[in-house]
């Protein structure tokens, strides 16, 4: 297992899209599957959970609903909307340009500038 | 547009999302809790451990609302109920708040309403900005008073000749008596051009108005139209009365419509029953009959419309050319001296606003409105200051839940915020009953005013009103609420969360905010009761005064049988019946008639001529004149101190004769006899001088109370053949018989001519006393502001010196177990107090000498600076403090030590 990172700014409605975009989940099996999915490596602040929720839910990309957890306790569920798929998308994309960019500046030599 | 969708759900669903907010984050921690007590947590451990990783649940809760946008209205929707609660809780400080809040906001209120109908309305017609007044300035009178009389031919040219206003209207007053089927009554009236409706833009409830085609040859267009008020009064709202024919002044006059009930004219407090076309002067005013065609003769007012696109300035400017070239073209075939010409020609024309038409009532109200609004403004803020004395009594309880709910994270601004809110609130409720006082209080005020104004006035509770009352009620709120919250917000938390530190034990800042707060009353509270001692001082003075007559017992009621267009004979024939009757009547000791009654606020006066005596260029030769009956002197107490009185022989026919006051007869004669010197009632240089004096009779006072006394002569009614309305004045031998006599009076007059009607019946009392009702208003108002602010302040220091002492219970106690003596205690306490008053009383007497210059135009032989008033009112509100600091002082040294020292 590497290092904990540190969450950059604005990338959490990212993980929590990608999160719901593999089936609805409530607030806390969001945050267990971010944690299974970064294998351990990425901890979220739990307060900060809910209300990104609420902003995304506010914003459309996702839509929650009451059901049943697991051991039959009521939890309210959360799911990807059609927007907030193509929301997902365009999200991806722009990360692996911006990475990429990033990554392009960070590996100059010093010959190269 | 999807918060406003947002926003009305949330009013909906508000109570189901809190709910299930509450619920997912609790069964989040819970889920957690479960997962660790799989690893092998024992449950408890576990689910704090969940919690504790969570991190603040309110806080989060707090974030989640933020994030929806409408975390701001909710923690206000709380406060509202929290405050809610709260005031509940406590129903005296809650009924003492309102009570006191309802009245100072109601009062302002209520006065308010006068000031917006009488100083801001505007008239009700079209666009009333539009409208000027046309008024002219002498070279005389340089710009400060403007004449507004002119003559027909010179508004006809304006209204034919100008190029600047779409509209030119005037009128003047007129007096009808109105009859339909044998019934007949004393009818205010107006004589309008025919585009005076058009010009206003009114449009008739009922039937048509008046047009331009009614007012084109004189004589004719005999119609009339009804105000909405007298057509309900007389008619009881009958429709049928368009069409049909009333008798006014015994000329049928075609009814053809009613106007709106909004409508009353161009004058606020004037509402005209009856309006007829201009042209039905010829009948209405048959004197003189050259009316209408006589430039010399200015009785008319004019009120014009200006083109949308001209300026006022404009307008003027443009008047006072074609006004000037009118009067060359008059004056050029005239015979008037070079002297009289150049005055005329140095008039210049002056346009005044006239969106409140011609506003009487306006300049003669607007002074004691204004400084009866200054008292209500400082009532209230009296009134705040006792509420931010409460409020923050009540806050020092509430100490320990400011500190729990500052530990447990609430923001100093949200507690501010919590704060203002209950205060809002208070307001709030404060303010709504306010509103219902102002009702009472706007009711009671149009009461004292004269009553030909107040008949017609209405202050309806318009939108205005209602905005100063909430903008009042917003105001209050934030002053109330903003000095104990902020003082509450910097509390210090950790001493007021520890036990046994008691509740009183508060920092010195908020005594000395509450000691200033009383101080700030005192000074306010004295001003008020230096007015009131000015006024009442001054309303002494004026119902003092030696008006040179007696004025009890004397029934006053006037007639007018010319209305009739009786021919002469039959009129002094009905004049000479009624008073040989009346002095027949039961009790009745004089009784006489005369043309102008005295005090009634106005008289005639006639230019004349005396033997002997040049005048002056521009002297003025026109003193005070009455025609008068025999009997006249006695009916009034007025003593005749040379010559003779007017008698049965002194008839048409016979050498004419006048008498005269003693201030004529020192301004023209000196300290020679007056008697058997001659006088004519008239300027003209060639009249002949052939009126004997044969009297002289003690000065009075004739318009006014506070006028200066002024020259007089009265002529017999006998010898003069033109007779109009008259006063008829009976003395009875009580006040109460002076009040029941007009029925009989009435009895008499309705079997001599049942179509000639009595009015304005009333006593010579009543009648001065109505000419002072400025002066009671002031009086009455500012005694009770008074009243009122020293009751606020006592009970203001009452709590201060309470709060104090009790503060000091403990330290007293101990004094006391030493040895100190009560006596000893209760003169420090006062000592304070009485610090405390005096620097108010300073202050307050700093205000008052500056306040009350501006109340000297309407105090009567009083100066503003009067000591009286000022050492009385000083007095007054001194002992009421020292009585309100003494009282609660003393209860509290009665206190037992022991009690004291154990009581924590």
């Amino acid at each position: 297992m590497g290092r904990e990172l540190e969450l950059l700014q604005g990338t959490l409605d990212m993980l929590i899209l990608k999160a719901v975009s593999l089936g609805p989940l409530h607030g806390y099996g969001i945050l267990l599957r971010i944690e299974q999915i970064s294998k351990k490596r990425l901890e979220i602040q739990q307060g900060s959970l809910y209300p990104a929720l609420y902003r995304l839910e506010d914003q459309g990309w996702i839509k929650s609903e009451w059901g049943e957890s697991d051991n039959n306790r009521k939890a309210k569920f959360y799911s990807l909307t059609a927007a907030g798929k193509k929301r997902l998308v365009a999200e991806t994309e722009k990360w692996r340009e911006m990475s990429e960019v990033i990554a392009g500046i960070l590996g100059t030599r010093a010959e190269e500038v | 547009m999807k918060r406003i969708v947002r926003l009305l759900s949330w009013i909906t669903n508000r109570g189901v999302r809190e709910r299930e907010m509450e619920e997912e984050l609790r069964a989040h921690i819970e889920m957690r809790a479960e997962d660790l007590v799989r690893e092998g947590l024992p449950k408890e451990e576990a689910y704090r451990c969940a919690r504790v990783e969570f991190g603040g649940l309110e806080r989060t809760k707090e974030e989640c609302r933020e994030v929806r946008g409408l975390s701001v209205l909710d923690g206000i929707w709380q406060d509202l109920r929290f405050g809610g609660r709260m005031l509940k809780k406590s129903p005296g400080f809650t009924a003492t708040a309102v009570i006191s809040l309802a009245l100072g906001i109601g009062a302002n209120t209520g006065l308010f309403s006068l000031v917006n109908a009488v100083l801001l309305g505007s008239l009700p017609v079209r666009n009333p900005q539009e409208l000027v007044v046309v008024q002219y300035t002498t070279p005389e009178s340089s710009g400060d008073v403007a004449d507004d009389d002119y003559s027909y031919p010179m508004y006809r040219a304006i209204r034919n000749k100008n190029t600047v206003f779409s509209g030119v209207l005037c009128r003047s007053g007129l007096e009808l008596n109105a009859s339909l089927g044998g019934q007949s009554e004393r009818v205010s009236g107006e004589l309008v051009s025919g585009n005076y409706y058009e010009t206003l833009g009114v449009t008739p409830y009922l039937g048509r108005l008046i047009a331009p085609d009614d007012d084109r040859v004189p004589g004719e267009g005999a119609v009339a139209v009804l105000s909405y008020g007298y057509w309900q009064r007389r008619f009881g709202g009958d429709g049928s009365i368009v069409g049909r024919d009333i008798l006014l002044n015994s000329a049928p006059m075609r009814v053809i419509g009613v106007t709106p009930a909004g409508f009353y004219g161009t004058d606020l407090g004037r509402n005209p029953d009856i309006r007829v076309p201009m042209m039905m002067a010829k009948v209405f005013r048959p004197v003189p009959a050259n009316r209408l065609e006589n430039p010399r003769h200015s009785w008319l007012t004019i009120l014009a419309r200006r083109k949308p696109e001209v300026t006022t300035g404009q307008a003027q400017a443009a008047l006072d050319l074609l006004y000037h070239q009118e009067l060359s073209d008059e004056l050029a075939g005239s015979d008037l001296s070079p002297h009289e010409r150049e005055k005329r020609m140095g008039q210049r024309i002056r346009l005044e606003a006239g969106n409140q038409g011609f506003a009487h009532m306006r300049s003669e109200m607007e002074r004691p409105l204004m400084l009866m609004f200054g008292a209500t403004a400082m009532v209230l803020l009296i009134a705040c200051a006792n509420l931010v004395n409460l409020i923050m009594a009540r806050n020092a309880k509430r100490r320990q839940e400011v500190a729990v709910r500052l530990a447990i994270g609430a923001g100093n601004g949200r507690l501010v915020r919590q704060w203002l809110t209950e205060s809002l609130l208070l307001s709030a409720i404060g303010g709504a009953a306010g509103v219902a006082v102002a009702y009472w209080a706007k009711t009671a005020l149009i009461g004292f005013m004269p009553r030909e104004y107040a008949m017609n006035l209405r202050a309806p509770l318009d939108w205005r009103v209602l905005v100063f009352a909430l903008a009042a009620t917003m105001l209050t709120g934030l002053l109330s609420g903003l000095a104990p919250a902020l003082e509450l917000g910097r509390a210090h938390v950790a001493p007021s969360m520890r036990e046994g530190v008691p509740a009183t034990s508060v920092p010195e800042r908020l005594l000395s905010l509450r000691s200033a707060l009383v101080f700030g009353q005192v000074a306010l509270s004295l001003p008020l009761l230096i007015g009131a001692g000015l006024f009442l001082h001054s309303l002494a003075n004026l119902r003092g005064v030696n008006t040179g007559f007696t004025k009890e017992n004397v029934y006053l009621a006037t007639l007018n049988p010319s209305l009739n267009a009786y021919p002469r004979e039959r009129v002094k024939e009905v004049y000479d019946e009624l008073l040989t009757r009346v002095r027949a009547l039961p009790g009745v000791k004089a009784a006489s008639l005369t043309t102008s009654s005295v005090i009634s606020g106005g008289w005639d006066q006639e230019g004349v001529r005396v033997e002997g005596y040049t005048p002056g260029l521009d002297e003025n030769m026109n003193p005070n004149a009455a025609l008068v009956s025999t009997g006249y002197f006695a009916t009034l107490g007025i003593p005749v101190v040379k010559g003779r009185d007017f008698t049965e022989q002194d008839t048409a026919g016979r050498a004419k004769v006048a008498i005269v006051n003693e201030t004529m007869a020192r301004y023209f004669f000196g300290d020679r006899d007056p008697l058997g010197k001659k006088m004519s009632v008239s300027d003209e240089k060639d009249a002949p001088l052939d009126i004997e004096i044969v009297g002289v009779v003690k000065d009075a006072k004739y318009v006014r109370v506070t006028e200066a006394t002024k020259r007089h002569f009265y002529t017999p009614m006998a010898q003069e053949p033109r007779l109009a309305d008259m006063t008829l004045q009976v003395r009875t031998s009580t006040e109460e018989e002076a009040r029941h006599i007009g029925e009989m009076v009435k009895a008499q007059l309705r079997e001599i001519d049942a179509n000639v009607p009595l009015y304005a019946a009333t006593t010579l009392e009543i009648q001065i006393d109505n000419s002072l009702v400025r002066e009671r208003l002031l009086t009455w108002l500012s005694g009770v502001f008074g009243v009122l602010a020293t009751l606020l302040a006592a009970v203001g220091l009452a709590g201060v010196v309470a709060f104090s002492v009790a503060r000091r219970t403990k330290e007293i106690g101990i004094r006391m177990a030493l040895g100190a003596q009560s006596g000893d205690i209760l003169r420090e306490v006062l000592a304070r107090v009485t610090a405390l008053v005096a620097a108010g009383l300073m202050v307050g007497l700093a205000l008052a000498f500056w306040v009350s210059r501006a109340a000297g135009s309407v105090l009567f032989e009083v100066k503003p600076s009067d000591p009286a008033a000022f050492v009385g009112a000083c007095v007054v509100l001194g002992m009421a403090a020292m009585m309100a600091g003494y009282w609660p002082a003393r209860r509290a040294v009665k206190v037992d030590p022991m009690v004291a020292l154990r009581w924590e």
